[in-house]
Order: C-alpha cells, then structure tokens, then sequence
C-alpha cells in the first residue's frame, strides 16, 4: 500500500512539474465567442461546425419553463419522449429507441441504477444544471455500451469568476409538492468550489381514486452535490465532484385483495476525480477516477406488520479512465483507455455478480479545409461476459457558407446484455411464473426438471452459445440553416438494430405457467426526420417549432407478415389485413410536435413561456391477437399538452415565477397513468 | 328512321333475352353452394387436467350432416376443454375411458385463409388422423388458439380454418370463433365462462374436389 501511495505521489509530482515548466499560451478569444461543446467528441469544440445531430438545453429554457426535475425537462425537448414501460418505469424514447438504448452521463461520467434496463431520469433534480448536451444517433465509438440511440449529458453549474455568488429558491405546486434549492458558487484565484443542495418531496397523485394504490405514491428525496476545483497551475487542474442522493418513496401493493404498506428507499452515491493536465498548448490529458454506488431497498408488511417482502439491490461501477487530445494544426486527435469494474447484488440473483471490462477509443476531429469537418473514430471494447465490441463511427459536416451547412453520420452502436438478462432468477410469487437470465437458465432448468417442477421442455433451445450484445447501425443526415431571425435544422435518421434481446418461453411446468428466458430475437428498424426551427421576431418575442416523423418497425413482421394477417373484426370474423396495415411497435407515435412561445411584455418586464405539445396516436397493446400492432387494434387517441409559466425579475435579486403545466387538466387515467393532471406551480428565487 | 329504330329495338331485344337464358343455363350446371352454419355454445367441459391430474372427463361428439351433438358412433370430431379429436385413426389416451374409439375414416387438415376464401379441399397429403400419443388437430404453437398469460384469456387465432373428412368421407370446413360461452367480442376474464365453442361450418356432401 505504501508503495502504491509513493509511486502516485511521484507521477503526480512530474506532472505537476511538467505543466508548470511550460509557458501559458496566450490569447484564444475567437473560441470564446463561438459557442462550444464537449459531448460530442469529448473535447471542447465548436458547435457550428459539429457533423453529428444536438440539441443544447441552456439554463436559461430551463429556468423559464419552471420545470425541476430531468425527466420533465427533456420531455419538452423535439424527438424526445416519456413513456412508462410495462412494469410502470418512465424513460426517454430517441429516435423510436427505447430508454435502455441512452446513456445518461452527469458531466461526463454514467449514471447507474436501472430497473428493467430503464434509469430513473426524476432522479436528477434541475437547480444546479448549467447545460443539457443531447447528441442523437449511435455513439458508441466513444461511450461504449448504452450509447446506442444517444448520450445526454448534464452539466452541471460551475464557477466561473473570483466572487461569491449563489441562489436559494423554493417552489410549491399542487399535489402539495415542494422543491427547495440552495447553490453556493465560490472562487478565489485557485481554489473554487460549489455547494448544491436540493429537497423535494410530493404526496404523489391518484388517477382512479377507486382504488387503495395510488398511480405515484407519496415520497421525498435530498440531493447534494459539493464540488472542489483547484488549479495547481495553469496546466493542472483537479476536480473532485461528489454527488449523494437519497429517496424515501411510500410502498403500497395488492396482493390477493390484501393491502401490504411499506418503504422504498434509493440511495446513490457519484465520485468523480479529475486532473487536467495540459503537457503544452498542443497536448493535454485528463486523468479521471470514477465511481458509483446505487442501491435501493424497499419492503413490504402485512397489515399486522410483519414482514411480507423484501427486495434490494445494490450496484457499484468503479472507472478509472486516461484521455489525451493531441492538436495537430487545425485538427485533434483523441485517444483513451479505461476499465470498467462493475458488480451486482439483488434479490433474485443467486449471487453477487461482477462484470469486468476494458476498453481503448481513438477519434480524429479533421479540419482539412475552412468547410469541410470530419470526425473519424472507433472504440474497441473487452468484456468479461459477452462477446468483444468495435465500434466505429464517422461523420462528415460541409459549411456551404456562414448560414448553411450539411451533415452525415454512420456509426455503430450497442448494449451489452445486462445483468438481468444474464443472471436474473425470479419465480412470481402469486401467478407461479419463471424468469432466468442467460447464463444461469441451463442449470436452474436442469435442477426445476430434478425437482419435478417441469412438464416440458421446449426443443431446440440451446444456451451454448453465449448471448450477443444488441447492435445498431446509425445513419443521420441533416442541414443546419441560419440567416438573420431564422435558424432551423433538419436531421433524417435511419437505425437498423440487430439481435435485440426479447423473453421467450423455454419450458412449461407442471403449474401450468411458463419458464421464461432471454433471447437475441428480433431485428427492429426505425426512421424518420426531426425538424427544429426557431424565429426570433424580436428581442422580445421569439417562437419555435419542432417535429418529429417517426416510423418503428419490426424487420421480422415485415418480411413474415403472412403470419399475422389475419384478424377477427367485431362479429368475431376472420378478416384479412394488408402489410400497409401494420403500424409497427408500440409506444410510438408518428408524429410529435412543440410549440414553444417566448415573449417579455415590455412594460411589466414579464416573461411569459408557453409551450404547446402535440402526440400523435399509439397503440400499446395488440387487441385483435395477431401478435403486431396493426390499425384496426385499439390505440390510444392522441394529444395536446399545454405547459405556460410567467417570471419576473423583481431586482437582480429576486426572481419570481408562477404557472401551470398540464393547463387543460388532459388526462387518460385508463391508457397513460404518468399524466398526472394540471398542476399549478409558484417560485420565488434569491440570488445574491 | 322509324323503321331502324324499330329494328334496333328488336335487335336488342333479342341479345337481351338471349343473354338471360345464357346465364340460366350457367346456373343450373354448378352444384349449390355450401351454407355456413354457426353452432353456438356447445359445451366441452373436462375434469383436471392443467399439470395437476390427467385430463378427464366425456368429450362433446358433433356430426356435420346431422348439424348437433350426437352420442353414437356417428360423430365427425369431438371437444373436451382445450382439445379437439377427429373421427379417424385410433385413440389418443387407450387408457381415457371418456375418449371415444375412433369409428370412422375421419382426418383433418388446416388451411390459412378467411373462411369464404377456402373452396378447394386442400391436397390428400395434407390430411392427419388421430394416432396413439399424436392428435390430428394441431397443439403448441400451432393449435387452434393462442393463451395469454397475463389475462389468462383463451383466443380463436383468426384464419385458421380446419377441413374436415368426416367420418363417412364427406367434407366440412369449420372455423372456431370462441371458446366462451355467448362468443363476446371482448372476453373479461373475471366472469366469462371457458370451454363453450361457437364456430362456423360448411358441409359438402356432393363435391368431392370443392366446397
């Protein structure tokens, strides 16, 4: 251990005397005044120029909108949406991909946690967001495994200048929530640190008040994130960043007509150390260590209070991870290498299970000519549990001129099976079902058929061959367009996914219910177009309009769609439909929309933000048993959402904001039990 | 001119009369076309079965020709819960006391299609009987209906219509329309009563090539 100690100690010292023995570079104004962005390529670039498709969400739309946590805010974001899976968790869709596809990073680094493959995005409270990165399309040439529909990234707020500066804000809102913010920036020369501190709690709602269960039940949670910089020179920097959050949710179930109460408790914990080391003003590095604790715990008793269930689990990923960017005349090239050490225990496993990975990524950001930008990269990544991945990507940006240029991107994606799919163990207390993960399906069948427990096994079922990652290659193609108020981009994209993993049945047992395991199944494609465009007719008043065109489909249907096309029409007949009748996969809507309005009424300096939402119709289950979601199954109808908040700032101090989302009180309590209703809200902000 | 038009008239008259007698002609060379017939609720209950005991209990016999539930020796296929037997070959269970021996030269096949759109009988090849240990009615991923697990709901998978060579070697097509007793459009699992058939059928008794 004392040697471990020294040695770090020593490389730390040449590197420390390596940065300061070179001479600051001087003067890199033009990049300040263009606006710049790190997710994409990991390194700081210009934004204007960036091949790959992004949205940016500033501090400002955030605070404007009067939204406080992440899941609402990217709602309200052109070609993202919410939707609750089946077993009721909320994640975001991109590009017809489902949640499990996005990889969520909080400045710079992943979040960890999900249940069913979905991350909890309420989890992130807004109060201390500097910026929302979104880049769509596969990036897993720089990201790895999740990173497969796209990666947002949170940034969080920062200092900036030598002074002490900070917020307090408190926010109530119907369902007698409360959100309450403390942000504390503080820098002085060297040292600059920042205290975030968040609380928030609601009594939940409750569409169907017919019944005992709630649609969200009551809960709080706090989160505070310190953060420490210190400059040891110019050309060394560190960062330490810690984040801890802690969630006390009601837990209420049914079972057999009887009412079982308990707790759900979720806690994680976020570290992150990062030193900053420019070698001269063409080379520079960043070391960074990373870990993450998730862990939740709930339970449930009976009405005499003894305990009737308990579950929990427990994840930790540990990564330490070098990147280096080397600038050669206009151009970067970036390398990294890094590992993953990840591992799992929850109930339904039989044991803790641990993952191991390492991987090595290289990009190249080419500027051959004052037009032309291209981004070549690939990552290559070795798994402890799964087959090794390589994943390329490239993507080319032509600026036609200072209004207008043009973008293309290819680049491969993928998810690593996880652990659930691998190692899960589950029998479903009261219906009697069985799921198992992968690798432990062979020997759980063999020790269920000793025990008596089989009726049948399925033939041709092999689990030989270890279970592939899902896969998908990304093609987008856009314009960006800007001249004088007008700025609008237009980004068309095409995802073909491979060996998606799906259950299927492996045996039958005696109870009469089913063995479930996880298979590499189907192929999915998905395409369509996203068109963004913002006028600016004054300082005062400014418009948007967004829309996406979405069309997700399963390949196996298309080319099979003599097994599903016939159906019963309403006197029970057989009818037969048409391939144009598919629809494709649930949860997707053709077309979405937003209306975003922003307007300051001069003479009260008001700002008033109304933002309009618009679904189109979809279906989520297969009411006529052909197996697919073709027209004539039952669909849920579409519609509007319609979001308005109004602010003022009283002073420079004090900041005031009230308003409604959800202001015409829509609601489906049936089909869409995540649309809570109107809710009115009121703010008051101190910034001092 | 009144004489042409007079003469037209008559021209006209006649391809008109003659072209109906045409068509008479044509009607009378075909054979009657078969008539669908919905049988409703026939009852097809069975004891155990379900993993826990073996499956018991009588099943249903139905003819064709006579259009009921027979309980002779005359029957062309037979229901006992989720199971359909046809009168051909031999028995499935030699142990089932409630299965019926099999009397006649009975076999099924299953053609894809909307009922209407099956005319010509499909290939002899195609055609199964019942033997010891196999059913002639396909089961598992092919049988009749699909089950929903988390509904527990029992539904008639649409364009699946059996062809039937009924015990004396004429032909019926039927195709089962609900496993519930009323046939609702949407089953509620809570209160709909299961193993109550309602299908539609056609029996041929003349062709031997078409329905």
């Amino acid at each position: 251990m004392k040697i471990k100690i020294t040695l770090f100690a020593v490389i730390l010292f040449i590197i420390n005397l390596s940065a300061q023995e070179k001479q600051k570079d001087s003067i890199n104004v033009n990049e300040l005044s263009e606006v710049t962005v790190v997710t994409a390529t990991r390194t700081e670039r210009a934004l204007s120029s960036l091949p790959l498709p992004i949205t940016i969400i500033t501090s400002e739309a955030i605070a404007k909108s009067g939204v406080t946590r992440l899941n609402e805010i990217l709602n309200e974001q052109t070609g993202i949406i919410l939707i609750p899976d089946e077993s009721g968790f909320e994640g975001i869709q991109m590009q017809g991909l489902d949640a499990a596809y996005t990889m969520i990073l909080i400045d710079g680094v992943p979040l960890v946690g999900r249940s069913s493959g979905v991350l909890d995005l309420s989890r992130v409270s807004v109060g201390n967001i500097e910026r929302i990165e979104i880049v769509k399309g596969a990036s897993s040439a720089l990201y790895g495994s999740e990173a497969m529909g796209g990666v947002i990234n949170v940034i969080t707020k920062r200092p900036k200048k030598d002074i002490v500066e900070g917020s307090l804000s408190y926010r109530y809102a119907t369902f007698n929530t409360n959100d309450a913010n403390a942000n504390i920036l503080w820098k002085k020369k060297k040292f600059s640190a920042n205290l975030f501190a968040n609380f928030y709690s609601t009594d939940g709602y409750d569409l169907d008040k017919t019944t005992v269960l709630k649609n969200v039940e009551s809960f709080y949670n706090y989160t505070i994130q310190p953060k420490l910089y210190y400059d040891f020179s110019e050309n060394l920097k560190l960062t330490v960043s810690n984040r801890f959050y802690n969630q006390k949710m009601d837990n209420v179930a049914l079972i057999d007509s009887e009412i079982y109460k308990g707790d759900a408790k979720e806690n994680e914990w976020n570290s992150q150390i990062k030193f900053d080391h420019k070698w001269s003003s063409k080379l520079y590095s960043e070391y960074e260590l990373y870990t993450t604790n998730y862990k939740n715990d709930s339970f449930l008793n009976d009405q005499n209070n003894v305990l009737y269930d308990r579950t929990y689990y427990n994840q930790w990923l540990f990564r330490p991870e070098v990147r280096t960017t080397l600038s050669i005349n206009n151009n970067k090239l970036t390398g990294g290498i890094g590992l993953n050490y990840e591992s799992l225990d929850r109930t339904y496993f039989d044991k803790d299970v641990k993952f191991n990975s390492q991987y090595v990524f290289i990009q190249y950001d080419y500027n051959p000519t004052e037009k032309w930008n291209i981004l070549a990269g690939f990552r290559y990544d070795n798994h402890s549990e799964y087959a090794s991945q390589l994943s390329p990507k490239l993507a080319v940006n032509y600026k036609f001129n200072e209004n207008f240029s043009l973008k293309g991107s290819v680049g491969y994606g993928y998810k690593a099976p996880d652990f659930r799919q691998l190692f899960f163990d589950f029998t479903n207390p009261s219906v009697g079902y069985t799921v198992l993960g992968y690798n432990v399906a062979e020997d759980r069948l063999n020790q269920l058929e000793s025990e008596g427990q089989i009726l049948k096994r399925i033939d041709g079922i092999s689990f030989d061959e270890p279970l592939k990652a899902e896969s998908a290659v990304n093609y987008n193609f856009g314009t960006f367009y800007k001249k004088n108020k007008l700025r609008f981009d237009v980004n068309a994209f095409y995802n073909s996914i491979s060996n998606l993993i799906d259950t299927g049945i492996v045996a039958q047992k005696n109870n009469g219910q089913n063995v479930f395991s996880y298979f590499n199944r189907s192929k999915v494609f998905t395409y369509g177009a996203e068109f963004n465009s913002t006028y600016k007719f004054t300082n005062e008043f400014l418009v948007s309009v967004g829309y996406q065109y979405l069309i997700a489909k399963d390949k196996s249907v298309v080319d099979n769609f003599d097994d599903h096309k016939y159906i019963r029409n309403a006197e029970l007949q057989t009818i037969e439909i048409k391939k144009s009748d598919y629809f494709g996969l649930y949860n997707r809507s053709k077309h979405t929309a937003n209306l975003k309005v922003a307007y300051t009424i001069p003479k009260i300096k008001t700002d008033i933000n109304l933002r309009v939402f618009y679904r189109s119709k979809y279906g989520i289950f297969d009411s006529n048993n052909n197996q697919i979601l073709d027209k004539y199954d039952e669909f849920v109808n579409d519609y509007f959402i319609t979001n308005l908040a109004a602010s003022k700032n009283i002073t420079d101090k004090l900041f005031l904001q009230a308003g409604a989302n959800n202001l015409f009180d829509y609601k489906n309590p049936d089909q869409i039990p995540n649309l809570a209703g109107r809710q009115l809200f009121a703010r008051i902000q101190y910034n001092f | 001119m009144k004489t042409n038009f007079l003469k037209l008239s008559i021209l006209a008259l006649t391809i008109f009369i003659t072209s109906c007698s045409n068509d008479d002609d044509k009607k009378e060379d075909t054979t009657p076309a078969v008539v669908t017939t919905k049988v409703s609720n026939l009852p097809a209950p069975q004891t155990g079965g379900q993993g826990q005991q073996p499956a018991g209990g009588e099943f249903t016999r139905f003819s064709f020709s006579e259009n009921k539930i027979v309980t002779n020796d005359n029957w062309d296929i037979a229901f006992r819960g989720t199971t359909i037997i046809v009168n051909g070959g031999v028995k499935y269970n030699a142990e089932d006391a409630g299965e019926p021996a099999r009397t006649g030269s009975g076999a099924v096949s299953v053609v894809s299609g909307t009922f209407a759109s099956v005319n010509a009988f499909p290939a002899p090849a195609t055609f199964k009987a019942d033997a010891a240990s196999a059913y002639a009615f396909p089961t598992g991923a092919d049988a009749w209906y699909n089950y929903d697990g988390a509904t527990h709901i029992i539904s008639a998978k649409a364009g699946k219509v059996f062809v039937v060579k009924t015990h004396d070697g004429k032909y019926a097509k039927f195709e089962i329309l609900s496993y519930y007793k009323g046939a609702p459009a949407t089953v509620d699992p809570l209160t709909a009563e299961s193993r109550y058939y309602t299908f539609n059928f056609a029996y041929q008794a003349n062709s031997t090539t078409t329905f």
